[in-house]
Protein backbone atom coordinates (compact mmCIF):
# COMPACT_ATOMS: atom_id res chain seq x y z
CA UNK A 1 0.00 0.00 0.00
CA UNK A 2 2.54 2.34 1.24
CA UNK A 3 4.77 1.52 -1.85
CA UNK A 4 2.12 2.01 -4.50
CA UNK A 5 1.01 5.17 -2.86
CA UNK A 6 4.85 6.48 -2.82
CA UNK A 7 5.29 4.86 -6.37
CA UNK A 8 2.36 6.97 -7.11
CA UNK A 9 3.99 10.34 -6.21
CA UNK A 10 7.26 9.34 -7.63
CA UNK A 11 5.83 8.76 -11.25
CA UNK A 12 3.89 11.92 -10.68
CA UNK A 13 6.87 13.58 -9.85
CA UNK A 14 8.91 12.50 -12.43
CA UNK A 15 6.09 13.29 -14.80
CA UNK A 16 6.23 16.84 -13.25
CA UNK A 17 9.46 16.92 -14.31
CA UNK A 18 9.66 16.07 -17.37
CA UNK A 19 6.50 18.19 -18.34
CA UNK A 20 8.60 21.29 -16.78
CA UNK A 21 11.82 20.54 -18.96
CA UNK A 22 9.76 20.60 -22.07
CA UNK A 23 8.34 23.48 -21.21
CA UNK A 24 11.86 25.04 -20.79
CA UNK A 25 12.96 23.54 -24.29
CA UNK A 26 9.87 25.23 -25.54
CA UNK A 27 10.68 28.36 -23.89
CA UNK A 28 14.30 28.41 -25.10
CA UNK A 29 13.18 27.75 -28.77
CA UNK A 30 10.53 30.56 -28.81
CA UNK A 31 13.34 32.94 -27.43
CA UNK A 32 15.60 31.85 -29.43
CA UNK A 33 13.23 32.55 -32.55
CA UNK A 34 11.86 35.51 -31.16
CA UNK A 35 15.15 37.14 -30.16
CA UNK A 36 18.49 35.47 -32.00
CA UNK A 37 17.65 33.74 -35.14
CA UNK A 38 15.88 37.23 -36.38
CA UNK A 39 19.23 38.70 -36.10
CA UNK A 40 20.39 36.33 -38.22
CA UNK A 41 18.06 37.66 -41.07
CA UNK A 42 15.61 35.18 -40.39
CA UNK A 43 12.50 37.25 -40.22
CA UNK A 44 9.78 37.76 -37.70
CA UNK A 45 6.41 37.20 -38.86
CA UNK A 46 5.17 40.71 -37.57
CA UNK A 47 2.07 40.27 -39.58
CA UNK A 48 0.68 36.92 -37.92
CA UNK A 49 1.15 38.60 -34.69
CA UNK A 50 -0.68 41.53 -35.53
CA UNK A 51 -3.60 39.27 -36.15
CA UNK A 52 -3.08 37.85 -33.21
CA UNK A 53 -3.28 40.66 -31.00
CA UNK A 54 -6.84 41.57 -32.93
CA UNK A 55 -8.14 38.43 -32.04
CA UNK A 56 -6.27 37.86 -28.21
CA UNK A 57 -7.11 41.82 -27.55
CA UNK A 58 -9.25 43.44 -29.53
CA UNK A 59 -11.67 40.61 -29.61
CA UNK A 60 -11.92 40.08 -26.12
CA UNK A 61 -12.56 43.63 -24.93
CA UNK A 62 -16.91 43.02 -25.35
CA UNK A 63 -16.37 40.30 -22.59
CA UNK A 64 -13.81 41.59 -20.70
CA UNK A 65 -15.65 44.91 -20.38
CA UNK A 66 -18.40 43.64 -19.35
CA UNK A 67 -17.08 41.52 -16.48
CA UNK A 68 -14.93 44.03 -15.20
CA UNK A 69 -17.85 46.02 -15.26
CA UNK A 70 -19.93 44.08 -13.45
CA UNK A 71 -17.43 43.21 -10.81
CA UNK A 72 -16.72 46.74 -10.56
CA UNK A 73 -20.18 47.44 -9.45
CA UNK A 74 -20.16 43.88 -7.18
CA UNK A 75 -16.99 45.52 -5.31
CA UNK A 76 -18.68 48.86 -4.99
CA UNK A 77 -21.65 47.54 -3.59
CA UNK A 78 -19.94 45.26 -1.19
CA UNK A 79 -17.77 47.68 -0.09
CA UNK A 80 -20.27 50.49 0.71
CA UNK A 81 -22.59 48.56 2.74
CA UNK A 82 -19.65 47.36 5.00
CA UNK A 83 -17.96 50.67 5.33
CA UNK A 84 -21.08 52.54 5.66
CA UNK A 85 -21.37 50.88 9.17
CA UNK A 86 -18.41 53.25 10.63
CA UNK A 87 -19.36 55.62 8.21
CA UNK A 88 -16.33 55.85 5.77
CA UNK A 89 -17.99 55.05 2.45
CA UNK A 90 -15.48 57.47 0.99
CA UNK A 91 -12.59 55.15 1.39
CA UNK A 92 -14.29 52.44 -1.03
CA UNK A 93 -12.70 54.21 -4.03
CA UNK A 94 -9.49 53.55 -2.49
CA UNK A 95 -10.20 49.47 -1.70
CA UNK A 96 -11.56 49.67 -5.15
CA UNK A 97 -8.40 51.19 -6.86
CA UNK A 98 -6.08 49.03 -5.33
CA UNK A 99 -8.14 45.82 -5.48
CA UNK A 100 -8.64 46.32 -9.39
CA UNK A 101 -5.04 47.21 -9.97
CA UNK A 102 -3.41 44.94 -7.70
CA UNK A 103 -4.92 41.54 -8.34
CA UNK A 104 -8.53 41.66 -9.89
CA UNK A 105 -8.03 43.07 -13.32
CA UNK A 106 -5.08 41.17 -13.99
CA UNK A 107 -6.59 37.64 -12.97
CA UNK A 108 -10.02 38.17 -14.78
CA UNK A 109 -8.04 39.39 -17.85
CA UNK A 110 -6.21 36.41 -17.90
CA UNK A 111 -8.39 34.33 -16.84
CA UNK A 112 -10.89 34.96 -19.77
CA UNK A 113 -8.45 35.67 -22.21
CA UNK A 114 -7.04 31.56 -21.11
CA UNK A 115 -10.48 30.77 -21.71
CA UNK A 116 -10.99 32.50 -25.22
CA UNK A 117 -7.64 32.12 -26.51
CA UNK A 118 -5.68 30.05 -24.64
CA UNK A 119 -7.89 27.05 -25.49
CA UNK A 120 -8.09 28.03 -29.25
CA UNK A 121 -4.25 27.88 -29.00
CA UNK A 122 -4.37 24.47 -27.56
CA UNK A 123 -6.99 23.21 -30.24
CA UNK A 124 -5.45 24.95 -33.05
CA UNK A 125 -2.21 23.43 -32.46
CA UNK A 126 -3.55 20.21 -31.30
CA UNK A 127 -5.71 19.50 -34.70
CA UNK A 128 -2.98 20.80 -36.60
CA UNK A 129 -0.91 17.90 -35.19
CA UNK A 130 -3.46 14.90 -36.20
CA UNK A 131 -3.58 15.78 -39.93
CA UNK A 132 0.39 16.08 -40.19
CA UNK A 133 0.47 20.14 -40.68
CA UNK A 134 3.30 20.28 -38.60
CA UNK A 135 5.07 17.49 -39.82
CA UNK A 136 4.26 19.41 -43.47
CA UNK A 137 5.96 22.72 -42.05
CA UNK A 138 9.06 20.61 -40.83
CA UNK A 139 9.34 19.14 -44.01
CA UNK A 140 8.95 21.98 -46.20
CA UNK A 141 11.95 23.62 -43.72
CA UNK A 142 9.77 25.73 -42.02
CA UNK A 143 10.36 25.80 -38.35
CA UNK A 144 7.11 25.36 -36.38
CA UNK A 145 8.17 27.65 -33.37
CA UNK A 146 8.88 30.34 -35.63
CA UNK A 147 5.93 30.03 -38.08
CA UNK A 148 3.47 29.15 -34.95
CA UNK A 149 4.23 30.16 -31.85
CA UNK A 150 6.28 33.11 -31.82
CA UNK A 151 3.78 35.19 -33.43
CA UNK A 152 1.30 34.09 -30.89
CA UNK A 153 3.72 34.50 -28.39
CA UNK A 154 4.00 38.39 -29.31
CA UNK A 155 0.72 38.27 -29.52
CA UNK A 156 -0.36 37.03 -26.19
CA UNK A 157 2.52 39.25 -24.19
CA UNK A 158 1.34 42.76 -26.04
CA UNK A 159 -2.40 42.01 -26.14
CA UNK A 160 -2.80 41.22 -22.23
CA UNK A 161 -1.28 43.79 -20.50
CA UNK A 162 -3.19 45.96 -23.30
CA UNK A 163 -6.44 44.05 -22.39
CA UNK A 164 -5.77 44.64 -18.33
CA UNK A 165 -5.57 48.15 -18.66
CA UNK A 166 -8.84 48.19 -19.85
CA UNK A 167 -10.35 46.25 -17.35
CA UNK A 168 -8.83 48.45 -14.34
CA UNK A 169 -9.82 51.40 -15.89
CA UNK A 170 -13.74 49.88 -16.01
CA UNK A 171 -13.94 48.12 -12.88
CA UNK A 172 -13.07 51.34 -10.73
CA UNK A 173 -15.94 52.97 -13.61
CA UNK A 174 -18.00 50.48 -11.65
CA UNK A 175 -17.29 52.08 -8.52
CA UNK A 176 -17.91 54.86 -9.99
CA UNK A 177 -21.37 54.40 -10.68
CA UNK A 178 -21.98 52.83 -7.21
CA UNK A 179 -21.00 55.84 -5.49
CA UNK A 180 -21.52 58.91 -7.60
CA UNK A 181 -25.04 57.12 -9.22
CA UNK A 182 -26.46 55.12 -6.03
CA UNK A 183 -25.03 56.47 -3.42
CA UNK A 184 -25.22 60.22 -4.32
CA UNK A 185 -21.45 61.20 -3.49
CA UNK A 186 -19.92 64.51 -5.30
CA UNK A 187 -18.29 63.05 -8.36
CA UNK A 188 -15.01 65.13 -7.54
CA UNK A 189 -14.75 64.01 -4.08
CA UNK A 190 -14.62 60.68 -5.18
CA UNK A 191 -12.20 61.09 -8.39
CA UNK A 192 -9.72 62.90 -6.21
CA UNK A 193 -10.01 60.21 -3.32
CA UNK A 194 -9.52 57.70 -6.34
CA UNK A 195 -6.54 59.57 -7.61
CA UNK A 196 -5.32 59.69 -4.47
CA UNK A 197 -4.88 55.82 -3.70
CA UNK A 198 -3.66 55.15 -6.68
CA UNK A 199 0.54 54.61 -6.98
CA UNK A 200 2.44 54.04 -9.51
CA UNK A 201 3.47 50.59 -7.65
CA UNK A 202 0.45 49.50 -7.67
CA UNK A 203 -0.12 50.00 -12.06
CA UNK A 204 3.08 48.62 -12.14
CA UNK A 205 2.67 45.40 -10.61
CA UNK A 206 -0.40 44.28 -12.16
CA UNK A 207 1.26 45.41 -15.51
CA UNK A 208 4.23 43.04 -14.55
CA UNK A 209 1.76 40.54 -13.96
CA UNK A 210 -0.48 40.41 -16.83
CA UNK A 211 2.58 40.04 -19.23
CA UNK A 212 3.63 36.93 -17.09
CA UNK A 213 0.07 35.69 -17.47
CA UNK A 214 0.41 35.98 -21.24
CA UNK A 215 3.63 34.73 -21.22
CA UNK A 216 1.72 31.54 -18.98
CA UNK A 217 -0.97 31.15 -21.52
CA UNK A 218 0.83 30.92 -24.41
CA UNK A 219 3.07 28.48 -23.42
CA UNK A 220 0.76 25.79 -21.28
CA UNK A 221 -1.86 26.06 -24.39
CA UNK A 222 0.85 25.53 -26.81
CA UNK A 223 2.72 22.93 -24.79
CA UNK A 224 -0.51 21.10 -24.30
CA UNK A 225 -1.05 21.84 -28.05
CA UNK A 226 1.72 19.60 -28.69
CA UNK A 227 0.94 16.88 -26.40
CA UNK A 228 -2.12 16.11 -28.66
CA UNK A 229 -1.90 12.19 -29.92
CA UNK A 230 -3.12 11.52 -32.96
CA UNK A 231 -6.95 11.63 -32.34
CA UNK A 232 -10.14 13.79 -32.00
CA UNK A 233 -10.31 12.74 -28.57
CA UNK A 234 -6.85 13.99 -27.34
CA UNK A 235 -7.49 17.02 -29.15
CA UNK A 236 -10.50 18.07 -26.47
CA UNK A 237 -8.98 16.65 -23.53
CA UNK A 238 -6.18 18.67 -24.25
CA UNK A 239 -8.08 21.99 -24.49
CA UNK A 240 -9.88 21.35 -21.35
CA UNK A 241 -6.71 20.40 -19.57
CA UNK A 242 -4.62 23.82 -21.52
CA UNK A 243 -7.45 25.73 -19.76
CA UNK A 244 -7.28 24.49 -16.41
CA UNK A 245 -3.22 24.00 -16.49
CA UNK A 246 -3.15 27.60 -17.26
CA UNK A 247 -5.58 28.89 -14.49
CA UNK A 248 -3.59 27.18 -12.19
CA UNK A 249 -0.27 28.60 -13.05
CA UNK A 250 -1.58 31.91 -13.42
CA UNK A 251 -2.68 31.77 -9.55
CA UNK A 252 1.02 30.29 -9.48
CA UNK A 253 2.67 33.19 -11.19
CA UNK A 254 0.28 35.66 -9.24
CA UNK A 255 1.44 33.96 -6.11
CA UNK A 256 5.03 34.07 -6.59
CA UNK A 257 4.88 38.11 -8.12
CA UNK A 258 2.62 39.26 -4.84
CA UNK A 259 5.19 37.79 -2.34
CA UNK A 260 8.10 39.16 -4.35
CA UNK A 261 6.35 42.92 -4.66
CA UNK A 262 4.81 42.87 -1.25
CA UNK A 263 6.83 40.80 0.92
CA UNK A 264 9.89 40.99 0.20
CA UNK A 265 12.12 44.30 0.88
CA UNK B 1 22.47 20.93 -53.79
CA UNK B 2 25.58 20.34 -55.71
CA UNK B 3 25.12 17.04 -56.87
CA UNK B 4 27.62 14.43 -57.15
CA UNK B 5 26.81 12.41 -60.95
CA UNK B 6 26.64 9.36 -58.82
CA UNK B 7 23.61 7.03 -60.29
CA UNK B 8 22.11 6.49 -56.61
CA UNK B 9 20.09 9.79 -55.59
CA UNK B 10 19.21 8.09 -52.24
CA UNK B 11 21.09 5.31 -50.32
CA UNK B 12 20.16 4.25 -47.45
CA UNK B 13 22.23 1.58 -45.22
CA UNK B 14 21.72 -0.50 -42.14
CA UNK B 15 19.20 1.91 -41.02
CA UNK B 16 17.51 1.10 -37.35
CA UNK B 17 14.17 3.08 -35.78
CA UNK B 18 13.18 2.35 -32.65
CA UNK B 19 10.46 3.37 -30.63
CA UNK B 20 11.38 3.01 -27.13
CA UNK B 21 12.93 -0.78 -26.83
CA UNK B 22 10.60 -2.07 -29.61
CA UNK B 23 12.18 -1.83 -33.48
CA UNK B 24 10.40 -0.78 -36.05
CA UNK B 25 12.89 -0.56 -38.67
CA UNK B 26 15.66 -3.19 -38.24
CA UNK B 27 18.66 -2.85 -40.58
CA UNK B 28 17.32 -1.49 -44.11
CA UNK B 29 19.61 -1.30 -46.72
CA UNK B 30 18.85 0.47 -50.47
CA UNK B 31 19.70 2.75 -52.80
CA UNK B 32 17.20 4.50 -55.26
CA UNK B 33 18.20 5.69 -58.81
CA UNK B 34 18.16 9.29 -59.71
CA UNK B 35 14.70 9.65 -62.12
CA UNK B 36 12.79 6.37 -61.24
CA UNK B 37 10.19 5.76 -59.39
CA UNK B 38 10.66 3.32 -56.31
CA UNK B 39 8.07 1.74 -54.38
CA UNK B 40 7.97 0.88 -50.75
CA UNK B 41 5.13 -1.51 -50.03
CA UNK B 42 4.32 -3.71 -46.98
CA UNK B 43 1.34 -4.69 -45.16
CA UNK B 44 -0.36 -2.21 -42.27
CA UNK B 45 2.78 -1.80 -39.33
CA UNK B 46 5.30 -2.76 -40.98
CA UNK B 47 6.94 -0.14 -40.65
CA UNK B 48 6.74 1.74 -44.30
CA UNK B 49 5.56 4.94 -43.11
CA UNK B 50 7.87 4.81 -40.20
CA UNK B 51 10.69 4.54 -42.89
CA UNK B 52 9.31 7.07 -44.84
CA UNK B 53 8.82 9.87 -42.07
CA UNK B 54 12.53 8.77 -41.11
CA UNK B 55 13.93 9.84 -44.84
CA UNK B 56 12.40 12.89 -44.70
CA UNK B 57 14.01 13.50 -41.68
CA UNK B 58 10.81 13.78 -39.36
CA UNK B 59 11.84 10.46 -36.95
CA UNK B 60 15.80 10.12 -36.02
CA UNK B 61 16.84 6.82 -36.74
CA UNK B 62 19.10 4.84 -33.63
CA UNK B 63 21.71 4.12 -35.97
CA UNK B 64 22.51 3.73 -39.79
CA UNK B 65 23.25 6.40 -42.92
CA UNK B 66 20.48 8.28 -44.98
CA UNK B 67 22.47 9.98 -47.63
CA UNK B 68 20.82 12.33 -50.28
CA UNK B 69 22.78 13.70 -53.17
CA UNK B 70 25.46 11.86 -51.55
CA UNK B 71 25.49 13.82 -48.36
CA UNK B 72 24.67 12.21 -44.93
CA UNK B 73 21.29 13.50 -43.56
CA UNK B 74 21.60 12.30 -40.02
CA UNK B 75 24.97 14.45 -39.97
CA UNK B 76 23.72 17.64 -41.30
CA UNK B 77 23.77 20.80 -39.35
CA UNK B 78 20.07 22.78 -39.14
CA UNK B 79 21.50 25.03 -42.02
CA UNK B 80 22.14 21.81 -44.24
CA UNK B 81 19.42 20.36 -43.47
CA UNK B 82 16.82 23.42 -44.33
CA UNK B 83 18.81 23.29 -47.86
CA UNK B 84 17.82 19.92 -48.02
CA UNK B 85 14.77 20.28 -47.58
CA UNK B 86 14.38 22.92 -50.47
CA UNK B 87 15.13 20.25 -53.01
CA UNK B 88 12.73 17.59 -51.43
CA UNK B 89 8.58 17.50 -51.56
CA UNK B 90 6.41 15.10 -49.50
CA UNK B 91 2.97 14.47 -50.02
CA UNK B 92 1.25 13.30 -46.92
CA UNK B 93 -1.45 10.42 -46.50
CA UNK B 94 -4.09 13.05 -45.39
CA UNK B 95 -2.37 16.04 -47.88
CA UNK B 96 -1.84 18.01 -44.80
CA UNK B 97 -2.91 20.75 -46.45
CA UNK B 98 -3.11 24.23 -44.08
CA UNK B 99 -6.75 24.32 -43.37
CA UNK B 100 -6.92 28.02 -42.50
CA UNK B 101 -5.32 28.91 -46.00
CA UNK B 102 -6.62 28.70 -49.38
CA UNK B 103 -5.38 26.50 -52.12
CA UNK B 104 -3.48 28.67 -53.92
CA UNK B 105 -1.51 30.38 -50.54
CA UNK B 106 -0.80 26.75 -49.60
CA UNK B 107 0.99 26.32 -52.96
CA UNK B 108 2.58 29.65 -52.80
CA UNK B 109 3.64 29.78 -48.76
CA UNK B 110 7.12 27.28 -49.54
CA UNK B 111 7.80 29.95 -52.27
CA UNK B 112 7.31 32.77 -50.17
CA UNK B 113 9.61 31.47 -47.38
CA UNK B 114 12.34 30.48 -48.86
CA UNK B 115 12.65 32.88 -51.65
CA UNK B 116 12.75 36.76 -52.26
CA UNK B 117 10.57 36.34 -55.46
CA UNK B 118 8.03 39.18 -55.85
CA UNK B 119 4.17 38.46 -55.08
CA UNK B 120 3.32 38.57 -58.76
CA UNK B 121 5.58 36.11 -59.86
CA UNK B 122 4.56 34.21 -56.96
CA UNK B 123 0.75 33.88 -58.23
CA UNK B 124 2.08 32.89 -61.55
CA UNK B 125 4.30 30.09 -60.13
CA UNK B 126 1.41 29.15 -58.06
CA UNK B 127 -0.92 28.55 -61.15
CA UNK B 128 1.73 27.17 -63.02
CA UNK B 129 2.01 24.23 -60.08
CA UNK B 130 -1.95 24.37 -60.28
CA UNK B 131 -2.27 23.81 -63.80
CA UNK B 132 -0.04 20.95 -63.49
CA UNK B 133 -2.15 19.19 -61.26
CA UNK B 134 -4.94 19.87 -62.92
CA UNK B 135 -6.67 21.76 -60.28
CA UNK B 136 -6.47 25.42 -62.49
CA UNK B 137 -9.81 27.23 -61.03
CA UNK B 138 -9.22 25.98 -57.27
CA UNK B 139 -7.01 28.64 -56.08
CA UNK B 140 -9.25 30.32 -54.14
CA UNK B 141 -11.14 27.63 -52.47
CA UNK B 142 -10.09 26.03 -49.02
CA UNK B 143 -8.91 22.55 -48.17
CA UNK B 144 -12.22 22.06 -46.79
CA UNK B 145 -14.21 22.60 -50.46
CA UNK B 146 -12.13 20.12 -52.37
CA UNK B 147 -12.66 16.33 -52.49
CA UNK B 148 -10.13 13.65 -51.64
CA UNK B 149 -8.73 13.09 -54.44
CA UNK B 150 -8.35 17.17 -55.06
CA UNK B 151 -6.88 17.74 -52.13
CA UNK B 152 -4.08 15.20 -52.90
CA UNK B 153 -3.09 17.11 -56.00
CA UNK B 154 -3.41 20.39 -54.31
CA UNK B 155 -0.88 18.48 -51.83
CA UNK B 156 1.48 17.37 -54.75
CA UNK B 157 1.41 21.03 -56.49
CA UNK B 158 2.12 22.12 -52.81
CA UNK B 159 5.53 19.64 -52.62
CA UNK B 160 6.43 20.51 -56.22
CA UNK B 161 6.50 24.60 -55.34
CA UNK B 162 9.85 24.69 -55.29
CA UNK B 163 10.53 21.99 -58.06
CA UNK B 164 12.26 19.58 -56.13
CA UNK B 165 14.56 16.68 -57.14
CA UNK B 166 12.95 14.02 -54.97
CA UNK B 167 9.40 13.48 -54.24
CA UNK B 168 7.87 11.24 -51.25
CA UNK B 169 4.41 10.48 -51.60
CA UNK B 170 2.97 8.75 -48.61
CA UNK B 171 -0.38 5.99 -49.75
CA UNK B 172 -1.12 8.68 -52.52
CA UNK B 173 -4.26 6.32 -53.19
CA UNK B 174 -5.49 5.47 -50.03
CA UNK B 175 -9.08 6.35 -49.50
CA UNK B 176 -9.68 7.13 -52.93
CA UNK B 177 -12.01 5.93 -55.44
CA UNK B 178 -10.57 3.68 -58.64
CA UNK B 179 -11.00 6.44 -61.27
CA UNK B 180 -9.57 8.81 -58.98
CA UNK B 181 -6.93 6.58 -58.17
CA UNK B 182 -5.89 5.98 -61.21
CA UNK B 183 -5.88 9.37 -62.36
CA UNK B 184 -3.29 9.85 -59.39
CA UNK B 185 -1.16 7.16 -60.50
CA UNK B 186 -1.20 8.97 -63.76
CA UNK B 187 0.15 12.19 -62.65
CA UNK B 188 2.74 10.99 -60.73
CA UNK B 189 4.06 9.07 -63.96
CA UNK B 190 3.74 12.36 -65.71
CA UNK B 191 5.82 14.51 -62.87
CA UNK B 192 8.28 11.64 -63.10
CA UNK B 193 8.47 11.48 -67.11
CA UNK B 194 8.04 15.62 -67.37
CA UNK B 195 10.47 17.11 -64.53
CA UNK B 196 12.63 13.56 -64.68
CA UNK B 197 11.85 13.64 -60.55
CA UNK B 198 13.02 10.84 -58.73
CA UNK B 199 9.63 9.45 -56.87
CA UNK B 200 9.56 7.29 -53.66
CA UNK B 201 5.99 5.70 -53.27
CA UNK B 202 4.81 4.09 -49.91
CA UNK B 203 1.74 2.21 -50.39
CA UNK B 204 0.20 -1.26 -49.99
CA UNK B 205 -1.83 -0.61 -52.85
CA UNK B 206 -0.98 -3.31 -55.76
CA UNK B 207 -2.76 -1.73 -58.80
CA UNK B 208 -1.17 0.94 -58.58
CA UNK B 209 2.19 -0.58 -57.85
CA UNK B 210 1.58 -2.44 -61.63
CA UNK B 211 1.11 1.12 -63.08
CA UNK B 212 3.57 3.15 -61.42
CA UNK B 213 6.77 1.39 -60.09
CA UNK B 214 10.14 1.22 -61.89
CA UNK B 215 11.38 -0.59 -59.04
CA UNK B 216 9.92 -2.49 -55.65
CA UNK B 217 10.90 -2.79 -52.10
CA UNK B 218 8.98 -5.36 -50.14
CA UNK B 219 9.03 -4.32 -46.57
CA UNK B 220 7.82 -6.85 -43.37
CA UNK B 221 8.56 -6.66 -39.99
CA UNK B 222 10.98 -4.02 -40.19
CA UNK B 223 12.84 -5.92 -42.91
CA UNK B 224 13.04 -5.94 -46.60
CA UNK B 225 11.80 -8.91 -47.82
CA UNK B 226 12.72 -8.33 -51.81
CA UNK B 227 13.76 -5.94 -53.77
CA UNK B 228 13.79 -5.29 -57.48
CA UNK B 229 11.49 -4.78 -60.48
CA UNK B 230 8.33 -5.94 -60.17
CA UNK B 231 8.83 -8.91 -62.59
CA UNK B 232 12.01 -10.05 -60.61
CA UNK B 233 8.92 -9.89 -57.69
CA UNK B 234 6.63 -12.76 -59.96
CA UNK B 235 9.71 -14.42 -60.16
CA UNK B 236 10.69 -15.00 -56.60
CA UNK B 237 9.55 -17.77 -54.03
CA UNK B 238 9.63 -15.92 -50.71
CA UNK B 239 6.08 -17.20 -48.69
CA UNK B 240 5.05 -13.65 -47.64
CA UNK B 241 5.92 -11.95 -50.83
CA UNK B 242 3.75 -14.51 -52.79
CA UNK B 243 1.38 -14.27 -49.78
CA UNK B 244 1.57 -10.56 -50.23
CA UNK B 245 0.74 -10.00 -54.15
CA UNK B 246 -1.72 -13.14 -54.44
CA UNK B 247 -3.61 -11.09 -51.58
CA UNK B 248 -4.02 -14.36 -49.97
CA UNK B 249 -5.40 -13.90 -46.10
CA UNK B 250 -3.32 -15.19 -42.99
CA UNK B 251 -4.90 -18.62 -42.13
CA UNK B 252 -7.00 -18.34 -38.42
CA UNK B 253 -4.23 -18.86 -35.88
CA UNK B 254 -1.90 -16.81 -37.72
CA UNK B 255 -4.61 -14.26 -37.66
CA UNK B 256 -5.23 -13.52 -34.46
CA UNK B 257 -0.87 -13.77 -33.22
CA UNK B 258 -0.81 -11.09 -36.30
CA UNK B 259 -3.57 -8.95 -34.48
CA UNK B 260 -1.27 -8.69 -31.49
CA UNK B 261 1.81 -8.05 -33.43
CA UNK B 262 0.10 -5.15 -35.10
Amino acid sequence: MIVQLLGYIGSKFLNGLHSSLVVCVLIMDTLNWLFYQPLKGRGLRWRNAVEYIVEYGFHSIPIVGLISLLIGLIMGMQFAYTLQQWGVTIFMADIISIAALRELAPLMSAILITGRSGSAITAEIGTMKVSEEIDALMVMGLNPVKFLIVPKFLGMIIAVPCVTILSMLIMIAGGFIVAVGILGMDFWTYFNQTAGAIISKDLFSGMIKSVFFGLTICWVGVYRGFQVESSAESVGKMTTSSVVTSIFTIIIVDLIWTTLFYFTD
Amino acid sequence: MNNTDSEYIIEVEDLVVQYGTRSVLDGISFKVKRGEIFVILGGSGCGKSTLLRTLVGLLQPQSGKICMFGKDVTKMSDKEQIELRKSIGMCFQNSALFNSMTVGENVALPLKEHTHLADSTIEIMTQIKLDLVGLSGCANLYPSQLSGGMRKRAGIARAMALDPEIIFYDEPSSGLDPIVAAGLDQLIRKMQNTFNLTSVVVTHDLESVQIIADRVCLLNEGKIVAIGELKDMEANNDPYLRQFFTRTPNIEENQHTSVILD
